[in-house]
């Protein structure tokens, strides 16, 4: 690299980024970034910045580092030097310029998956420090347009792809009309009181993945579970408004969805195979409405999965043959410590099972989540050059199937199974345990 | 760049003028008191260190005499060594160990004095 | 002279020492203070056997994943740590002029071990000084107050091995010595050397937010 590479000019590629940058007056930039940094913050930010002796170990954690060829500017340490560290010297004097790289470094060169703090010694949550980049940004209405987007849709309808309600209803019944096709007895019981479960999944399901939701109602089916699915706003658990620092947005989408759980009495609430819902609600949200944990049970489809499967509800007919590999998501193995439960379920489901390295809470990012992937088109080529590191991991296992039990990552993967033409097909858990499993009609009392 | 050279030659030369140019033979204090002696002797000259201090009749200064840690007037003890009543190590018999007398003898009189060596390397210099 | 050399040898020694022990302590407690004030929450994640899990984990050579990446790095790093301690506490110099100003003395590390290690501090903290000029992601992180950094810890280490071979200026090198190891001790508290209390605490709160919250490792 050369000196000069500390000043990249980035390029004017994203229009609300552009707008809003124009809008911008050199006092309110100040103004924000200095209430942001000294009034949202406390001793923990202080400690974060002070205590970095810049010695470089979190490198090797960040797949953007692997990715271009260790390329220093993607170091995790360096995404802080340039966005907090500088905005901090120069007391939130930045120019536009500058605030046009941080936008791109933090909403597009880090997935805050969190793996850099487990690779710094002294544990310093970069991901913390993109994420108040991002909530600055937030405030000066400088977030990219397509994941904006989505979160004007949830302010508007509480859910992140603008489905209406009506919409909403007629999905579920749509799928339970073509459910009892095969199974006779089979309902998506609708804002059922007192319901052992509140099953819950994120808009992308109703909009486009509508055949998710059918697997999930003959999974409870044949388990014979006692479940229901709230027919009101509450029922998306996405949350795309924490990753835009949003923070207010973000509150009010997790105490609609704890909200619609009470009302309906239920013991717990599960959730459908992603991620960041599942940071949202289990780790996030909750904070934001002042519970420590969350109000209410929330169970991650692998825990659920692995319940039914351990206590005999489920039973496997003929297990999956095909050569898999399982992709641990940052927000349930690092997020949650759920990697060896998929594992328990893989073996349970798959006869061919290869482990990707590094694996566990060491696994690399999809390069999809934490908002990234939501930043829409514009990004997509620069995203699969960053995700190089991570198709080298797929390839390196030479499995058939890759298992990646959350939307993000299932997305993402897709992406890079594409691009870098590996010859991969990516599944849900689901998808596996609904191939495999005995579809048994559930009989009340058997 | 060159001040940075200049200034490690000008070390290298004062290191190679230390070691060729040793210190002549010089009159110490008899370590052999010490079973593993960790520094050389003391350089010290009795009758010259005497004359500088203005200590010529002060014998009992130094060769004091000390009993049930009372000092006693009058007497002193120039027929014996620092270590026939300073043992090498502390106990309830030896208040005083033998390295602390001495540093204490000689370091805080020059403290006090305001005058001769005080730094580890002026008295205990390398043979 | 010797008045100059009694006030920087005695009082002045005692006053950094001071400076260092309340310094850290007072940065201690206002972190606490803060944290209760602003972000109580925090403390309600905070669990003692997550976060010395966490700690002890690092603290074992080797174990964290990240630190068997850069092995020479890490290697170089724990040994310096260890004997940036080790070194002052129990050189025979120290302890013999702790000794004579407050009767207290501990066994001491034999003088020519003590003259390798110190040279193994200082090759450390050249090492360091290069990296930071020849690992690009380094270097790419790295201001001058990072090498003036270094500097601060090499002086005293330089100076003091110097002195103890009497090459030359000896008066002038001991001064120098003693100076520059009461300047580091003073600056600790003000200064990025005081992740000596809030590295612990930083590691503390992650390891409870993996350990008792995410049920993640986080090494």
């Amino acid at each position: 690299m050369n000196e000069n590479d500390a000043e990249i000019i980035e390029e004017a590629t994203d229009e609300a980024v552009e707008k809003g940058l124009e809008r911008l007056t050199s006092e309110r930039i100040s103004e924000v970034i200095n209430q942001v940094l000294h009034k949202e913050t406390g001793a923990r930010f202080k400690a974060y910045v002070d205590t970095c002796m810049r010695c470089g170990l979190c490198s090797d954690a960040c797949s953007y580092f692997l990715s271009n060829d260790r390329d220093p500017r993607f170091s995790p340490a360096a995404k802080v030097k340039q966005t907090i560290w500088e905005m901090l010297d120069k007391k939130g004097k930045v120019s536009k310029d500058f605030l046009r790289r941080a936008v791109h470094i933090a909403h597009l060169e880090c997935n805050v998956c969190r793996r850099c703090s487990m690779y710094c010694p002294f544990g310093i949550d970069m991901a913390y420090m993109m994420l108040l980049v991002r909530r600055i940004c937030h405030k000066l209405e400088i977030t990219p347009q397509y994941i904006q987007d989505t979160v004007n849709s949830h302010s508007v309808t509480m859910n992140q792809m603008w489905v209406k309600e009506d919409e909403w209803i007629d999905t579920l019944q749509w799928q339970e009309e073509d459910g009892r096709e095969e199974f006779e007895d089979l309902r998506i019981p609708l804002d059922k009181q007192g319901a052992d479960i509140m099953y819950s999944v994120i808009a992308p399901e109703p909009k486009f993945q509508a055949g998710l939701i059918y697997q999930a109602a003959v999974i409870m089916h044949a388990a014979g579970m006692n479940w229901t699915m709230p027919s009101r706003p509450g029922w998306d658990n996405s949350n795309m408004a924490m990753f835009t620092g949003d923070n207010e947005i973000s509150g009010r989408i997790a105490r609609t969805f704890f909200e619609t759980a009470a009302k309906l009495n239920v013991k717990r609430i599960v959730m459908g195979e992603c991620g960041h819902a599942f940071r949202s609600t289990y780790d996030v949200g909750n904070r934001q409405l002042a519970w420590t944990m969350a109000p209410i049970e929330v169970v991650h489809a692998i825990e659920f999965y692995h319940e039914l499967l351990t206590a005999g509800r489920i039973t496997i007919k003929e297990k999956f043959s095909k050569k898999v590999t399982l992709h641990d998501p940052c927000n349930v193995s690092r997020g949650r410590g759920l990697h060896d439960m998929a594992r328990k379920i893989v073996a349970m489901t798959c006869s061919d099972f290869v482990e990707m390295t590094p694996n566990r809470e060491h696994n690399l990012c999809c390069g999809a989540g934490g908002g990234v992937i939501n930043c829409g088109p514009p990004y997509k080529k620069e995203r699969m050059r960053n995700n190089r590191a991570k198709a080298e991991q797929l390839a390196a296992t030479g499995a058939e199937v890759l298992i990646a039990p959350c939307h993000n990552c299932h997305s993402g993967l897709e992406d890079i199974i594409h691009h870098y033409n590996l010859n991969m097909e990516v599944k849900f858990l689901g998808d596996v345990l609904f191939e495999t499993m005995e579809k048994k009609i559930y009989r009340p009392g058997e | 760049m060159k001040q940075w050279v200049f200034f490690m030659v000008f070390i290298l030369i004062m290191g190679i003028s230390g070691l060729v140019f040793s210190r002549e033979d010089q009159e110490r204090l008899d370590p052999s008191a010490f079973e593993t002696p960790r520094r050389p002797g003391a350089v010290f000259s009795h009758d010259g260190h005497n004359e500088k201090a203005g200590l010529s009749d002060n014998c009992a200064l130094c060769h004091h005499v000390y009993e049930n840690k009372q000092l006693v007037e009058g007497e002193s003890s120039e027929d014996k060594t620092c270590s026939d009543c300073h043992g090498l190590k502390s106990g309830p018999e030896n208040g005083i160990p033998l390295v602390r007398a001495f540093h204490a003898r000689c370091r805080e009189c020059h403290f006090d004095s305001g005058k001769g060596p005080v730094l580890c390397g002026q008295c205990h210099m390398k043979e | 002279m010797n008045a100059f050399i009694g006030f920087i040898m005695g009082p002045m020694v005692w006053i950094s020492a001071m400076i260092f022990i309340f310094g850290l302590l007072i940065k201690f407690i206002f972190i606490i203070k803060e944290v209760r004030e602003k972000e109580q929450y925090l403390l309600s994640y905070m669990t003692v056997r997550h976060s010395l899990r966490s700690i002890c984990a690092w603290l074992i050579p080797f174990y964290p994943r990240s630190t068997r990446l850069r092995p020479v790095y890490y290697g170089v790093s724990y040994l310096f740590h260890i004997l940036l301690f080790v070194l002052p506490v129990f050189l025979f110099s120290h302890i013999v002029l702790m000794d004579q100003s407050l009767n207290l003395s501990w066994p001491a590390l034999h003088d020519g071990a003590a003259d390798i290690l110190t040279l193994a501090v200082i090759l450390a903290l050249v090492f360091f000084s290069l990296r930071r000029r020849l690992e690009p992601d380094v270097r790419f992180l790295t201001s001058v107050k990072d090498h003036l950094l270094i500097l601060m810890v090499l002086l005293p280490f330089v100076t003091g091995f110097l002195a103890y071979h009497q090459v030359f200026l000896y008066e002038w090198m001991v001064i120098a010595h003693v100076l520059s190891g009461e300047f580091l001790l003073i600056i600790i508290p003000f200064s990025r050397f005081s992740h000596m209390i809030t590295a612990p605490l930083t590691r503390a709160y992650t390891g409870s937010e993996f350990g008792h919250v995410r049920h993640a490792k986080d090494w």
